[in-house]
């Protein structure tokens, strides 16, 4: 009995081992890579001072040559996803609150909801040509309030439904003795609703942060120099040059690092909101 | 008494759209005014970048799309074959691993993080990433299989299997996804059925067949749909590994209108084009929102 458990137990590390691996590995490949010279960028080697000579090749072009580039998409990404998170954040906790605690009688809740829930559902890419026709007729092309517009309708659906979630799960009890105390709805709101729910505000913020940092159809389309993204600017970076391996690896890590971190620190939300608040993992 | 009743009344009502109003300006302003505008802007000619001028049309663009566009049903051919192939492999190997692993995991937290880390990563970082290892000269995994004595494979220049190739990157990027969602799913039940299920000796994988996957079928349907919701938006893997070829045999209807659109300006047809693919996919969001309008 005890060798079958052994086996079993092997087994399962075996299958998680590699699934791991499989996972891990191009990212591990791209952080080595990032630290190799052009020419060793395309061999095959992954172990520093036994198969390579480590060199900064990749990060100096990077902080070098490309560095004004690289810095004005990184401020644009990070005030773009910023600023369009915290305008989601708000529209969504009110949204969310009054679909949790108000009952609306013509037009009800639930298709409400789901209402909102479908703009998040079709391609983004069918609004494209009219949202891109509307920015250009407002002159706002290539400016953040074009992207962070947009960013918000990828985003405010999914915020809206999650506070929904989050507000419902708050027992009711609380707000309800501080409005007989005199409180208005709004102070309720303000004071109890919101403190109360804080977690949930905080994971809907670093979702959509997530979402907005990583957008990149909109992001191409809407914007190409003064107000370009870091995952536009990649893009434009690399399809001109060819595919010089070290600098791919080395913008690719930084593009992936900002939400990588952000999810690492709320991991516990993030499959709940991926899947709309159906799965709480 | 009874005017004060009213005023409060209607003050309620106030309030309550206070809250949700400006969600629902903006998105009128951004997805219904936009689509209105698309409408009405399929039914011209627009060729905007000869600087050409509108000319009304009628449903001709339609009539074009549905009878004589053989680039758009080669497009929706491969984006249902993406969306298929990748969501039913996805499921197979979240299921398989999620069954397997569901008891106990040394060391859960740390191999949580390392998953989450495909599905956070910007979909066109990832596409960069691997187009370096689909290179079919110095790709990585060319010069590996070179390197152990295997014919090199033509990962991204080949019809044949350029589409597979980016269903194995999205497998890559999304079965962790389903892996976590479904093990979540899987832990969430109560104990005491498999307890049951033991006590009427029902082996591990009878357990697995006959209680566990009926019990969470409506979670898994869910993912299914939520997945190949998200899947038929694939823009950012063609467009970063291999820019719709070769031969068009991987390009997916966002880049089409994305091209047509935005590329040769051809605005008429591209917001055609965007209605009837908005059209293909409502009829797939219905049923997820179906299941996932709950009790709100």
């Amino acid at each position: 009995m005890n060798i079958k458990h052994i086996g079993k137990n092997l087994g399962i590390w075996i299958i998680l081992v590699v699934f791991t691996l499989w996972t891990i590995f191009p990212l591990v490949w791209a952080v080595a890579t990032s630290f190799k010279t052009m020419t060793e960028s395309y061999t095959l080697s992954l172990i520093p001072y036994l198969q390579f000579k480590p060199s900064w090749y990749a990060w100096n072009e990077i902080w070098g040559r490309m560095f004004a580039r690289v810095s004005k998409s990184l401020i644009n990404s990070i005030v773009v996803a910023g600023l369009s998170s915290l305008f989601v954040l708000i529209l969504g906790c009110l949204a969310g609150y009054a679909l949790s605690r108000f009952v609306f009688e013509k037009w009800k809740n639930k298709d409400i909801a789901t209402w909102i829930l479908s703009l998040r559902m079709f391609p983004p890419v069918v609004v494209l040509i009219p949202i891109f026709l509307m920015m250009r007729t407002l002159r706002l092309l290539d400016t953040w309030r074009a992207i962070i517009l947009v960013h918000m309708l990828y985003n405010l659906p999914l915020a809206v439904w999650l506070m929904m979630d989050f507000f419902n799960e708050l027992p009711e009890d609380i707000e309800e003795s501080a409005l007989i105390d005199g409180c208005s709805r709004f102070g309720a709101f303000v004071r109890i609703s919101i403190p109360l729910s804080s977690s949930g505000l905080v994971a809907v913020y670093i979702l959509s942060f997530i979402f907005s940092w990583s957008e990149f159809l909109f992001a191409v389309s809407l914007s190409y120099n003064r107000a370009i993204t870091f995952p536009a600017m990649i893009a434009g970076a690399l399809s001109v040059k060819g595919l010089d391996f070290a600098r791919v690896s080395a913008l690719t890590l930084l593009a992936i690092t900002p939400p990588m971190v952000l999810a690492v620190l709320m991991s516990k939300y993030l499959i709940r909101g991926l899947t709309f608040g159906a799965v709480k993992g | 008494m009874e005017k004060r009743e009213k005023r409060t009344y209607s003050l309620k009502f106030l309030r309550k759209w206070f809250f949700i109003l400006p969600t629902i300006i903006f998105f009128i302003g951004m997805v219904v005014f936009p689509m209105i505008w698309s409408l009405s802007l399929s039914f011209y000619n627009w060729k905007a970048a000869t600087g050409g001028a509108k000319i009304f049309i009628g449903l001709r663009n339609f009539y074009t799309i549905f009878t004589k566009d053989l680039r758009f049903w080669g497009d929706l051919r491969f984006t249902l074959f993406y969306v298929g192939m990748a969501v039913f492999i996805e499921l197979l190997l979240g299921l398989g691993l999620a069954s397997l692993l569901s008891k106990k995991i040394p060391f859960r937290n740390f191999f949580r993080v390392i998953y989450l880390l495909p599905m956070t990563a910007p979909p066109i970082a990832v596409a960069f990433l691997w187009r370096m290892f689909l290179q079919p000269d110095v790709g990585i995994i060319n010069q590996f299989l070179q390197r152990i004595n295997l014919p090199s494979v033509k990962w991204t220049t080949e019809v044949s299997i350029a589409p597979w190739a980016l269903v194995m990157v999205d497998v890559w990027e999304w079965t962790p996804f389903m892996f976590l969602a479904l093990l979540a799913a899987f832990q969430s039940l109560p104990q005491e059925v498999y307890d049951a299920a033991a006590v009427d000796g029902a082996s591990s994988l009878q357990a697995f067949v006959y209680v566990t996957v009926p019990m969470v079928l409506p979670i898994i349907v869910t993912l299914v749909l939520l997945r190949a919701i998200d899947a038929f938006k694939l823009f950012e893997l063609v467009f970063g590994i291999t820019g719709g070829g070769p031969g068009g045999s991987t390009e997916s209807l966002s880049y089409y209108i994305y091209t047509t659109g935005l590329s040769y300006f051809d605005i008429g047809y591209s917001c055609a084009l965007s209605w009837v693919f908005l059209i293909i996919v409502l009829f797939i969001a219905i049923f997820v929102l179906r299941l996932l309008r709950r009790e709100v």
